[in-house]
């Protein structure tokens, strides 16, 4: 699986869709590439999208962690969606499942989000 | 007895963090390990290689980070040691969420991960001398899973 991420728009979310490993030295220039986003869009709302995720360890976390703090300081919300059972692991033991919410679908996120 | 054994030696570059996934994971490939040991054992190799580079030489890829590894029936034996500044506090560095270096979002959890997912765990540090990771891990057969599975 090739390394690559890809940001899309959504009314006023984003969604990061992480393929392949999402490890130490990944996490630097991904990192630069949300950040952009954000400031371009003013995003409300994150959801990150691990569907095609092969590797994932604390640095990935600590992204998701990171955008987490962002998006909290303007009210907004952050979910998961993708997870294998190998991700859900990492999510879990890293204390990250329990600040931030894993959801079925991206059309499960938009859904709740909006309530 | 030993049956298997590997060294892999290589600069403290982030770089490299994938090199030493994928040999590791080269190295097990004969014992047919499932899709979750996989993804774990890939997981407790960056973890330790990813701090050797960061926290034991800070980032300096002139210096050496090294991975031993060896497999003795089922267990496979890890060892990932630097030799770089050390850990002047080990119970601290073990704390869930401590780390030295937010600014580079490190999530304070490597360790913690390392060692819920190997059977045992151990680390030795010693300042400015360096850092030795120490794991082991039963590898669980993909074959063996499924036999399993039929038993029961
Ligand atoms: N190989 C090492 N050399 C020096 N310090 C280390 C090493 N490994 C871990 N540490 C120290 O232990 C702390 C916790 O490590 P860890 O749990 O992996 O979290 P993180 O890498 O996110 O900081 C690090 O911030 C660092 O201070
Ligand atoms: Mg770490």
């Amino acid at each position: 699986m090739e390394n690559k991420i890809k940001i899309s728009k959504f009314d006023d979310g984003l969604v990061i869709k992480i393929s392949g490993d999402l490890d130490s030295y990944k996490t630097l220039s991904y990192k630069t590439k949300i950040l952009q986003a954000m400031e371009k869009n003013e995003p409300l709302f994150l959801l990150f999208d691990l569907k095609d995720l092969t590797f994932l360890d604390s640095a990935g976390i600590g992204l998701i962690l990171g955008r987490y703090n962002d998006i909290k300081r303007v009210g907004g919300q952050v979910g998961l969606v993708g997870l294998s059972s190998y991700a859900a692991k990492i999510v879990k033991i890293s204390g990250l499942s329990s600040v931030i919410k894993t959801y079925k679908s991206v059309a499960q996120f938009k859904k709740e989000v909006r309530v | 007895m030993v049956t298997n054994s590997m060294e892999l030696r290589f600069k403290a570059t982030l770089k490299n963090e994938s090199l030493a996934r994928t040999a590791v994971i080269s190295f097990i490939e004969s014992l047919h390990p499932t899709a979750e040991i996989v993804g774990e054992l890939k997981t407790i190799v960056s973890e330790a290689v990813s701090n050797a580079i960061i926290h034991g030489y800070h980032l300096d890829a002139s210096k050496d980070v090294y991975v031993k590894g060896d497999i003795e029936d089922d267990v496979l034996s890890l060892i990932i040691s630097d030799y770089g500044q050390g850990i002047k506090d080990i119970d601290l560095a073990l704390t869930p969420h401590y780390t030295t270096r937010p600014d580079l979002e490190r999530a304070g959890m490597g360790l913690t991960i390392i060692e819920s997912l190997s059977d045992s765990f151990k680390i030795r540090s010693v300042i400015n001398m360096g850092t030795r990771v120490m794991v082991t891990k039963k590898i669980v057969s993909a074959e063996e899973k499924v036999t399993d599975d039929v038993g029961q």
